[in-house]
């Protein structure tokens, strides 16, 4: 598909776009440009600085610096409605919808309802509601019912529906679709993709985020490629294939960068996981070994990041061995019982009590160890062990009566691990073990997961950092659509092929 | 200035309601006697405010507690009445009181169902049971053993002066150490303030909330049915309605000991603290013969000046 005319309209301009997170820098320097009428494919890993730049076109997101022009006008996207004012639409990748409200509300929340005489006028209402659902084929969905009531799948559907609800006093211009298609069904992707191409015949651009190469080979013009909070490449999609894909999203620079690990898997397994369903997980089976690292991936939304929690909540059916024994694991309390130490995703809120010193924290799991008679609390056992701990992890800290709150992340992370070793684990479940930690700790905590994995204890790391897994794990476990489908020896291991791995490409080729 | 203000503003201002009352009341006030009255005054909302604290601990409230104090005053009474023993009316009170706080405790963390919704339902039940029981007629008279009734008239002698700790005092301050040691002393307590630090993460690092949640409840019942046994005791006699304004005492003095803390958590020690003020307030108003709707007044606006006070400094430290 090409643009109506040979002349190219430039709707929206980014120039050197800058945004960082204390340390962490998520965009660097983005630039791109969206012609009029045409799809321009927005590809990179997880982190590469996809969402934020979404945030800031949508108004979410105050940038460090750079310059964002509209039909050649520059512009400061300071709120949500004046994004929408320009003519931006978003059908963002959270399903943030109202479940309390019915379908038309939530179609038309934010924006003015009808109005009749000064009351709102609700026929018109649902019957304005009604063609924007048929716009994108939708049928089934009635439009008085509360979201409550839908699947999550239909909720995305009329989130989508409200990204294409007219506006006659802000014209849509420019839409920007973060994985839209993630919740449809085939048809429905079929028929949202034939609305982006009127929306191209009608002169609008379309900045199209996917994970899914073949939609986006299809349906784009152009593809740009996010790295390290740039854009890397700008590929036309006539030209481009998913290795060269793969290849701009990686970098050459990084394809080289890997770790050689002597992958000697140890005869004895610590924890065996046969057959888990829990929530986004399917028929789940894995053992983690004595002494081995392993990593877990893949894309975003494919199963990684629910894996710990579904192992330790005990909504699920399958059969979970500690040493050959089957063990029940009905809340955290079971696992750090049983010697399984868990450091959850989210630091901050539900890894640590930020209010408290670091020995509190070190010794809340195992509080009976560190007490009299199991009873009393003993100050004096609790800040010892804190700050063995503390060395132990090579921690950062004045004293273990330090508050949390006042820690780096890395210190943070560290205060998590020092909790995780002081009750001498057989396994550890680690998510995200150097998120929001700058360099010098992640490499620091490296060497300390190996250090512990050398002592026979199992490590498991859930990442969305493939660098991370390639550098630390013995054996990477991949997953997608929610199942475990491959477990591969780390052994001459590319981010490239990784990622591949995730993207479901060598099965294809294989086949 | 602001941090010296936050930390100690709220022992500042005990000074300065003591002061006030003080030369207000020259004679009256600041006797040995009337110091030991107020502490006997103010026992049945220590013990309340006590246990309440343990409850607030993990960020929860329990509003049942003033009909649940009603209602062990009725329950012992009731008791008395069909020739019952002390010892058994007692019994039976303190057995209401840990059932009804642990029925709190089973909605709350079993069931669901948030502290305030749950415990305002249950207040409500516990309230209509007192006067069912009851018949909304006071217990009282010849029913009432002296040995019941004479506890709260009896005291210690404090050796060598002639002063008599009331009876009722040394049972606060029993609760007091009891809920101290619990609280700050125990792996217990250390797991209910992980709790109301931040309760997910408390979960994930292996705390079992639910019977924990459902125990500090139980206590929370506990503590007022003792306290409506002290008030039945001081007053020989029960009615289904003494205890009602028991909860928001409670509850004012948790907040007023929460503005001393250094994290904003409620601890016992400030409860203690919050506790004093409210009873020298009532003590040195009633002695003023302050109008007892002005009192109220007075009392409102000081526990919202207190936690305006505090909550100010906060947010003005956060945004340094």
């Amino acid at each position: 598909m090409k643009p109506n005319s040979g002349l190219l309209v430039k709707l929206l301009s980014i120039s050197k776009l800058r945004k960082s997170y204390g340390a962490t820098i998520a965009l660097n320097d983005a630039s791109l440009d969206l012609n009029a009428g045409e799809t321009l494919a927005l590809m990179g890993e997880n982190g590469a600085g996809k969402s934020t730049l979404i945030k800031i076109l949508a108004g979410t997101v105050a940038p460090d610096g750079g310059e964002i022009h509209i039909d050649g006008q520059s512009v400061k996207l300071t709120t949500p409605i004046l994004a929408h004012r320009l003519g931006l639409r978003f059908i963002h990748q959270e399903l943030n919808v109202i479940n309390s409200l019915s379908v038309a509300e939530n179609i038309f929340l934010g924006r003015r309802y009808p109005q009749r005489f000064g009351l709102v006028n609700w026929k018109e209402l649902h019957a304005q509601t009604q063609a924007c659902l048929e716009r994108i084929g939708i049928r089934h969905i009635s439009t008085e019912h509360r979201l409550s009531k839908l699947s999550v799948g239909d909720r995305m559907l009329v989130k989508i529906a409200a990204a294409f609800l007219d506006d006659p006093a802000a014209p849509a211009r420019i839409f920007i679709m973060d994985e839209p298609t993630a919740a449809l069904a085939s048809e429905e992707s079929e028929r949202l993709f034939k609305v982006i191409g009127e929306l191209k015949r009608k002169g609008c651009g379309i900045i199209y985020v996917s994970h899914r190469l073949d939609e986006v080979l299809a349906i784009a013009d152009r593809i740009s490629v996010l790295r390290d909070g740039a854009v890397k490449a700008e590929l036309k999609t006539s030209i481009a294939t998913k290795s060269t894909l793969i290849e701009a999203m990686i970098g050459r620079d990084h394809v080289e960068a890997q770790q050689s690990l002597s992958p000697v898997l140890s005869e004895s397994i610590i924890l065996s996981v046969d057959h888990l369903n829990a929530p986004g997980l399917r028929d789940v089976s894995f053992d983690l070994h004595a002494g081995e690292i392993l990593g877990v991936v893949g894309l975003a939304g494919s199963g990684p990041e629910l894996l710990i929690k579904g192992l330790i909540n005990k909504t699920n059916a399958g059969i979970v061995s500690l040493n050959g024994q089957p063990v029940m694991i009905r809340e955290p309390a079971d696992a750090w019982k049983l010697g399984i130490a868990i450091a959850p995703r989210e630091r901050r809120s539900e890894g640590l009590l930020l209010m408290q010193d670091i020995a509190s924290n070190v010794a809340l799991p195992h509080l009976n160890k560190f007490s009299r008679l199991r009873i009393f609390l003993s100050q004096i056992l609790q800040a010892a062990v804190a700050e063995k701990m503390g060395v132990r992890v090579r921690l950062k800290a004045r004293n273990p009566q330090q508050k949390v709150r006042e820690l780096s992340g890395g210190n943070q992370q560290k205060v998590m691990f020092a909790r995780a070793v002081a009750g001498d684990p057989r396994a550890l479940l680690l998510d995200e073990p150097t998120r929001g930690v700058d360099v010098g700790a992640k490499y620091d905590i490296y060497a300390l997961l190996r250090e512990i994995a050398a002592t026979g204890v199992g490590i498991l790391v859930v990442s969305s950092d493939y660098e991370e897994i390639i550098h630390l794990c013995s054996r990477i476990a991949i997953f997608r659509g929610g199942r475990l489908v491959d477990i591969v020896m780390n052994s001459g291991m590319t981010e490239q092929a990784l990622l591949a791995l995730c993207y479901g490409e060598r099965q294809e080729q294989q086949a | 200035m602001i941090m010296l203000l936050r930390r100690y503003g709220t022992l500042i201002g005990i000074a300065l309601v003591f002061v006030y009352f003080w030369i207000s009341l020259p004679d009256t006030f600041v006797t040995s006697r009337n110091l030991l009255n107020i502490t006997q005054q103010m026992s049945m909302l220590a013990v309340v405010g006590f246990t309440m604290t343990v409850v607030m601990s993990m960020g929860d409230f329990d509003l049942s507690v003033g009909a649940m104090a009603s209602l062990s005053g009725i329950i012992a009474g009731i008791v008395f009445v069909s020739g019952g023993s002390p010892q058994i009316g007692i019994l039976a009170a303190l057995c209401a009181g840990v059932i009804g706080g642990a029925f709190n405790g089973f909605l709350v963390s079993y069931i669901g169902i948030l502290p305030f919704v749950a415990t305002l339902g249950s207040m409500t039940v516990i309230s209509g049971l007192a006067f069912r029981l009851s018949g909304g007629k006071t217990i009282f008279g010849s029913a009432i053993p002296t040995s019941f009734s004479g506890f709260a008239r009896g005291g210690m002698a404090l050796w060598p002066t002639e002063l008599i700790i009331p009876n009722l005092t040394i049972v606060a301050l029993g609760a007091l150490l009891l809920i101290y040691v619990l609280l700050e002393h125990t792996v217990y307590g250390r797991r209910l303030y992980s709790i109301g630090g931040n309760a997910e993460a408390a979960r994930m690092a292996g705390v079992r909330i639910k019977p924990l949640r459902m125990a500090a409840f139980a206590l929370s019942g506990l503590g007022a049915s003792v306290a409506g046994l002290m008030y039945a005791s001081r007053v020989a006699s029960a009615n289904p309605t003494q205890g009602a304004s028991l909860m928001l005492d409670a509850i004012a003095a948790v907040f007023l000991g929460m503005t001393m803390s250094d994290e904003g958590q409620p601890r016992v020690l400030f409860t203690l603290a919050g506790v004093l003020i409210l009873g020298m307030l009532g003590n040195g108003l009633t002695q003023l013969n302050v109008d007892s709707y002005v009192r109220e007044m007075i009392t409102g606006s000081i526990i919202i000046a207190a936690v305006a006070a505090s909550s100010l400094s906060r947010t003005r430290i956060g945004s340094l």
